[in-house]
């Protein structure tokens, strides 16, 4: 009996083939412990050989009941919640928050809070990114570039433990400021960091990113065009590799981002620029790349930042004295921001006391993750970790 | 197991080289070796959950690089894994699925339970109603891990915690039974 | 230890007693004895313990052709066979006496022996068996350690001491010491069979792998052959272990395992057929001997179809060996563990040592078939005469022996790591690609145009002046490779990142 498989795949990877033996369907099951699910994934592949057919993920195994935590502690409490969201952001979740709530209630925050809230957030998004592209090689089988980007990491992780104590969960930026100031050289470390880091980017995409087999692996791999990508509801690096150039930090600039001067990178077709050939927008590649070349636009930031930022004001501090006490008006917010995941808002609900009387979560991962079932029909079975991967998500902000 | 009996009946016949400590803990040449073997060489199985999984990550790299304890082969099987280092959270719909792979490795093996939400629910011990509040309701745990998350630095103590206490062991206590008696009273 | 932490009922230090107190005061006494040259020379280690097993081999056979200076001529000078009539003591003692050899009374009785075949196998097998175990341990822990370097990380450091050189064995009694499992549903015959079938023929192939000119143990004629059915068998054992886990990830992997090695023997075995070739011969005693007489003679260097065909077939015998790039039937972010998922123990311990001894065996191919077996670069003609032991043994050492032949291959077994941990993993369709429409074409071209310059060129001019340019092109490349890691080595520590070593405020 001849098996047709139509082309449902808007990349083309596949022609309708014609199968004269008679091959039967498999049905694998990826996860939820597996290397190369950034978590507690389940993915269950429908496979004729090693061809998958049609994939559904299944999410929940990481369910932390955040939003109904939400509705039981006051805002300053639940900031630590938010860390744990999306973990590998901590500082972009906590100032989400901290926005939503600012915003909800007219909260001041000094202004040296804002510098160091952007300056932390954009070191964030380095760590978050070089933590993506690490796991991504890893994911592709090259193990090295993942120690060499925990190494960068490593120094990452200082300069946070020297300004709050903490490597992973911060719970720094927080209602109405960040929790405590700067050590007193932190411009000076942070700027050698800097300049250390800038020539590691080149060093990454020498040994990964142009790598011919990298490029085999994710090049032309889960192709995602900009109308399904908008269709979709995609967001961040997932979006903007896709050709859409669409960054919250640029559209509909938040604490002080309309100050500082950055680019937006987008995914740009094989063949032109730095872009190799066999590469197409809106590939595994493009949203890998984009990554890359945010660390760059990340750098830049951080650099204004430590260039601008005002000297500590003894008086004003860096948070607002009532950020413990202030009660949440009758009324609903929606504040939304760049994490380096994409999109990530917040919605919060006030009735008058200090509590809030609903916290909803609109986690970017979640969001790009819908899109495996569309991009992982009719590609190989090692295709699936590549598009996962270069999705970034992570399960913490999926389940919540 | 076959395993079991043929060192039951090494122990009695080499009754006469065994050393004697307090509380009637035996230890022969045999065991140090054993012990030795066994504690130069964990290997871990990839459980990354949450966010602890992140810091376990860290201690496989190169700062703090858990290879140099011999621990390094991060094994995605369990099947051939000694160690499974449960870091993060565990929910309800995970547990049976940690139980299932808990119940796949082979002997001898151990659990470490990293960080707070392992221990006894963590942050999410009030009003986590899809938390476990602690990975010991659902398998039985060696070392508790405090932290959220724990350093790299406390994960590689508890570590070499675990080093300790696998070289404390002995072929005469039978520990598969201990801790399968321990798994009944659980269920 | 920390105030917080609760302290742990210190055990006193271990007193063993009765025969374990004497085996483990003489372990620790040898321990510290060659510790400071452990720790020096871990090559040392290996390269001694490698020689000392054929030096066994070697001292055995040299008493063997003795033996038979003995039978060959009794005391009256007639020829006496040995292989009709066995000699007895008596008969050997005589000899011994008339040519008045030293300690002649033992060395009758331990001569007699020697007249059975059977024991010269054993010693043999012998050594052969402790070769064929030695280096996947050394390779397992020099791969930790290759690969922490390379990660800017130390490898194992502590177990046994120094470096954690006893990091393999730890490893391995700890797989012997665990528990024995089967699947309930696993095919329980096949499950248990397959780890043989993978890790048999690697030993099989060791046995007719020389290591020097009568350092191998059957001289067969078609050795060659035999090598590569061998690594062929291997296959068999791979995608039985794969179907009998009952486990659909096994299965996968067991399939691109089957597909991957099958097809790379193709491209392997024709390029291969060019070393043949050159020396017109299967034997690989004849196919070394050949390349005796310094690098200008080696096969890698006789024209560029063979220059061609040495990397073609490197390459190839990665994918055969399912090492990275090409490790897609074990790779561990797709399918788990692959084929070895369910295996546990010590059955898995025997894939992973098969896993090594291969790679030793196609190492062992290349350098035997291409690079000179176990000669030198160096020319021959400045080899020392053989007028006293302590000349020969010189020539052995600089010149032709197992040392240079396991020296070869462990450059290549470090190429191979080196590549592991450096490039990323190739997916099935393209290694299937690659395969048949560009390493095949490479081999076909490297075949016939080799075939076309022994017919033409071979002896001219321009053969040897082709030679030279490509033994300069492989000595650049080495003097480059070393040249970087020298720099590497001096450089080291500004290379990982000088903000390392700044403190932080607050730390």
């Amino acid at each position: 009996m001849a098996n047709t498989i139509a082309p449902n795949n808007p990349a083309e990877n596949s022609a309708p083939r014609q199968a004269d033996v008679r091959t039967e369907e498999m049905l694998v099951n990826m996860g939820p412990q597996h290397p190369s699910t950034h978590g507690v994934l389940r993915v269950v592949l429908r496979t004729d050989g090693e061809m998958v057919l049609e994939s559904v993920p299944h999410i929940g195994y990481l369910h932390r009941c955040a939003e109904k935590i939400g509705e039981n502690v006051a805002p300053y409490q639940y900031v630590p919640y938010t860390d744990r969201m999306d973990y590998l952001a901590g500082m972009n979740n906590n100032q989400a928050f901290a926005l939503a709530v600012e915003k909800l209630t007219g909260l001041e925050v000094p202004e040296r809070a804002k510098y160091i809230r952007v300056m932390f957030s954009e070191l964030n998004r380095i760590a978050s990114h070089l933590v993506a592209i690490g796991t991504y090689g890893l994911d592709m089988g090259a193990f090295t570039p993942f120690l060499y980007c925990f190494r960068e990491r490593e120094m990452l992780l200082d300069l946070f433990e020297s300004a709050c104590g903490a490597r992973l969960t911060y719970s720094y930026i927080t209602i109405g400021g960040v929790t405590d100031d700067l050590p007193e050289n932190f411009v000076d470390v942070c700027s050698e960091f800097l300049d250390y880091f800038e020539p590691k980017i080149d060093d990454y995409n020498n040994l990964l990113s142009y790598n011919h087999i990298f490029v085999k692996r994710t090049g032309n791999v889960g192709v995602v065009s900009a109308e399904d990508a908008i269709r979709f509801g995609l967001s961040g690096p997932v979006l903007r590799g896709s050709g859409v150039k669409f960054d919250l930090r640029k559209a509909k600039p938040y604490e002080i981002y309309d100050r500082f001067d950055f680019d937006v990178p987008v995914g740009l077709p094989g063949g032109t620029a730095e872009i190799p050939r066999g590469v197409v927008v809106g590939d595994c590649w493009s949203r890998y790349y984009v990554r890359v070349k945010e660390m760059v636009e990340s750098v830049k930031i951080i650099r204004q930042c430590l260039r601008d930022i005002p000297d500590a004001d003894e008086k004003e501090g860096v948070c607002n004295k009532k950020c413990k006490t202030v009660k949440l008006p009758d009324d609903e917010v929606y504040m939304e921001i760049e994490n380096p995941r994409g999109q990530l808002g917040f919605y919060v609900k006030g009735d008058g006391s200090a509590i809030p009387a609903r916290v909803k979560a609109r986690g970017p991962s979640f969001c790009n993750l819908c899109v495996l079932e569309y991009a992982g029909k009719n590609c190989l079975l090692a295709d699936i970790p590549a598009i996962i991967g270069s999705m970034d998500v992570v399960m913490g902000e999926v389940d919540r | 197991m076959g395993y079991h009996n043929a060192i039951y009946v090494g122990v009695v016949l080499m009754s006469w080289i065994e050393n004697r400590f307090e509380e009637g803990l035996m230890m022969t040449s045999v065991d140090w070796a054993l012990n030795w073997a066994r504690s130069s060489s964990v290997w871990p199985m990839t459980f990354g959950l949450a966010c602890c999984a992140i810091e376990m990550m860290a201690v496989g790299a190169s700062r703090f690089d858990i290879d140099r304890f011999g621990a390094g082969a991060f094994r995605a099987t369990p099947r051939q894994s000694d160690l499974m280092i449960v870091a993060g959270t565990v929910t309800y719909k995970m547990a049976s699925r940690l139980k299932r792979l808990y119940n796949q490795m082979p002997d001898p093996k151990y659990v470490m339970a990293m960080g707070a939400c392992t221990i006894g629910g963590g942050p999410y011990f009030k009003h986590g109603y899809h938390v476990v509040k602690g990975v010991d309701l659902v398998v039985p745990v060696d070392i508790y891990i405090p932290g959220c998350p724990p350093r790299p630095e406390a994960l590689l103590e508890g570590l070499m915690r675990l080093q300790d206490k696998i070289r404390h062991e002995s072929r005469a206590i039978d520990r598969v039974a201990e801790s399968n008696q321990q798994q009944l009273a659980n269920v | 230890m920390t105030q917080f932490s609760v302290p742990w009922k210190q055990s006193p230090p271990l007193e063993h007693r009765g025969p374990a107190r004497g085996v483990v005061a003489l372990a620790r006494f040898v321990y510290s004895a060659a510790a400071p040259i452990v720790s020096r020379f871990p090559g040392l280690i290996l390269t001694s313990a490698i020689v000392f097993s054929t030096l066994a081999v070697w001292i055995h056979w040299e008493l063997f052709s003795y033996l038979e200076t003995i039978a060959a001529s009794d005391l009256n000078g007639t020829a006496k066979s040995i292989w009709g009539q066995s000699l007895t003591v008596g008969e050997i003692g005589a000899y011994l006496q008339s040519n008045s050899v030293a300690a002649g009374g033992v060395l009758k009785y331990l001569l007699w022996p020697l007249q059975m075949e059977l024991f010269r196998d054993i010693v043999g097998l012998a050594a052969i068996f402790q070769l064929f175990n030695l280096i996947p341990v050394y390779a397992i822990w020099w791969e930790r350690k290759v690969a922490g370097r390379i990660q800017s990380r130390m490898g194992p450091m502590r177990v046994g001491g120094w470096h954690g050189w006893a990091q393999s064995f730890a490893d391995g009694v700890k797989l012997v010491a665990k528990e024995d499992l089967v699947p309930a549903q696993a095919d329980g015959m096949l499950f248990k069979i397959a780890p043989y079938l993978a890790f048999v023929p690697s030993l099989l192939a060791f046995l007719c792998f020389p290591l020097g000119s009568y350092w191998v143990f059957r001289n067969v004629d078609v050795a060659l052959i035999f090598i590569i059915a061998m690594v062929g068998i291997e296959v068999v054992g791979v995608i039985v272990a794969g179907w009998a886990s009952n486990n659909k990830w096994s299965v996968y992997g067991a399939m691109r395992e089957a597909c991957q090695m099958v097809s790379y023997e193709i491209p392997m075995t024709t390029v291969l057929l060019v070393p043949i070739m050159t020396a017109g011969t299967l034997n690989m005693v004849q196919i070394g001997d050949a390349q005796s007489g310094g690098w200008f003679t080696w096969n890698a260097f006789h024209n560029p179809f063979t220059f061609i065909a040495f990397i073609t077939y490197y390459i190839a015998s990665l994918a055969n060996c399912k090492r990275a790039p090409f490790d897609l039937p074990e790779s561990e972010s797709e399918l788990v563990a692959g084929f070895h998922t369910e295996y546990s123990g010590f059955r898995w311990s025997l894939f992973f040592f098969a896993e090594y001894a291969a790679m030793f065996v196609v190492s062992g191919l290349a350098v035997t078939l291409f690079l000179g077996a176990w000669h030198t670069p160096l020319p021959s003609t400045w080899a020392f005469e053989e007028t006293s032991l302590f000349k020969i043994l010189l020539n052995g050492i600089l010149f032709s022996s197992p040392f240079w032949f396991i020296f070869k291959c462990f450059i290549f077994i470090y190429i191979q790591l080196w590549i592991r941990w450096t490039l990323p993993r190739i997916r099935i369709d393209q290694v299937l690609y690659s395969c048949v429409q560009v390493m095949f074409p490479i081999a076909c071209v490297a075949l016939v145009g080799h075939a076309v310059w022994m017919v033409l060129l071979d002896g001219s001019m321009f053969s040897t002046l082709i030679r030279w340019v490509l033994g300069l092109i492989f000595a650049a490349v080495t003097f480059g490779f070393l040249s970087v890691a020298a720099f590497g080595y001096r450089n080291g520590r500004r290379m990982v990142g000088y903000l390392a070593v700044k403190q932080l405020p607050g730390s």
